[in-house]
């Protein structure tokens, strides 16, 4: 990381401080019912991508409250998943050389994420009996320590910002259980401090990289940037959630739902919010979801 | 062109040919790692289709790069 900006120092100082003065014990903070209402919506309707294609036009009410239950069941676990990434990667830079600002901030968001894959995780065992697979496949990295440094960093805004426009919307959906309302609005409380540590950080790391490679490099950033954002929203369409939710050929639902002009608006529409700060810091050249 | 014998990984090999750079299907030893045919964000697509190709989940804990290396690996380790 190069010399970070004045600005950054104060932001850091900030958002420590509020998670020092917004501290709770999550372990406590819940209330968990031995059963979630079977006949209520699990997860908002608009939120569900396949609502907005012929495919889900077909699926009868009991289908949709039953897809809503696993669907929610999904989210959580992707939640659980990113947040493994996001703590491993943040935990191999934290006190690492270039990382000298935000370590002490590293230190408060490794906290709250524990935290939050512990509440996120126990929703998903106690009210779907499983966590479902994350299908993630570890494979070589960028060569280039500075472009790594950005994409872990970039990935984890995006899919933070990705999650917190459900969080945020799920907190006030009065047909969903008080607890998954709950368990929303405790989220969107913490990710809106690290969303604004995040676009910070990736602005910085952004400016060093472009100080150091070339046009075509920067490109290819970009592109897969865009790339991630549509595999990150795809995650949401996942064959096990419609095989639970007795939905039959669950891979060919699947596909029908993705190939569907309703999931690219959808896409386009949940990440409005990071593509146009991606487009105006310089980082995507398109507002445009990658279409495959 | 692949020289693999079990039909049920033509949409396999299709999956691949649209990522090459000539549209071809890759050859069956064909690193599709290193020649950039599959990366970590192609391959989530890769392996549900793998799944609904084999007829059987993926087993998720046990799968690695080196399960995907090749078109030869990939019928090894999940068509075998």
């Amino acid at each position: 990381m190069d010399e970070p900006d004045e600005r950054f120092r104060v932001l850091v100082r900030r958002l420590a401080d509020m998670s020092e003065r917004d501290y709770y014990n999550p372990y406590r903070l819940f209330e968990w019912p031995r059963e979630l209402d079977g006949d209520a919506y699990w997860m908002s309707p608009d939120l569900m991508v396949e609502t907005e294609t012929a495919a889900g036009a077909g699926l009868s009410e009991q289908q949709l409250r039953a897809l809503s239950k696993w669907s929610s069941v999904n989210f959580y676990s992707l939640n659980v998943h990113g947040i493994r990434e996001l703590l491993v990667e943040m935990v191999n830079r934290i006190h690492r050389p270039g990382f000298e600002v935000p370590s002490e901030y590293f230190h408060h968001v490794i906290g709250e994420e524990n935290e939050h894959m512990w509440f996120f995780a126990t929703f998903c065992r106690k009210y779907g009996g499983k966590i479902y697979p994350d299908r993630s496949v570890p494979f070589p990295g960028p060569a280039d320590p500075a472009i790594a440094d950005f994409l872990v960093f970039a990935r984890l805004l995006i899919f933070e910002e990705l999650v917190d426009y459900f969080n945020s919307r799920m907190a006030l959906d009065e047909r969903l259980p008080e607890t998954i309302r709950r368990l929303n609005a405790v989220h969107h409380q913490d990710e809106s401090r690290h969303i604004a540590f995040g676009r910070r950080i990736v602005a910085l790391l952004h400016e060093g990289l472009r100080a150091g490679s070339s046009a075509e490099q920067l490109h290819e950033v970009g592109e897969y940037l865009r790339r991630y954002m549509r595999t990150s929203v795809a995650g949401l369409c996942l064959p096990d959630v419609y095989l639970d939710a007795g939905i039959d050929e669950p891979y060919a639902f699947r596909r029908s739902v993705l190939a569907d002009p309703g999931f690219e608006a959808f896409a386009e529409r949940v990440l409005h919010r990071t593509t146009t700060f991606l487009v105006s810091s310089g980082i995507v050249s398109d507002e445009r979801i990658a279409t495959s | 062109m692949s020289s693999l014998a079990d039909q049920r990984m033509k949409p396999l090999i299709d999956f691949l040919a649209q990522r090459t750079a000539t549209g071809e299907p890759p050859a069956a030893d064909l690193d599709l790692i290193e020649n950039r045919i599959l990366d970590s964000l192609a391959v989530v697509e890769f392996l549900l289709l793998i799944e609904e190709c084999s007829g059987r989940p993926a087993s998720l804990t046990a799968v690695s790069a080196e399960d995907l290396r090749t078109l030869r690996s990939i019928e090894r380790s999940f068509f075998g």
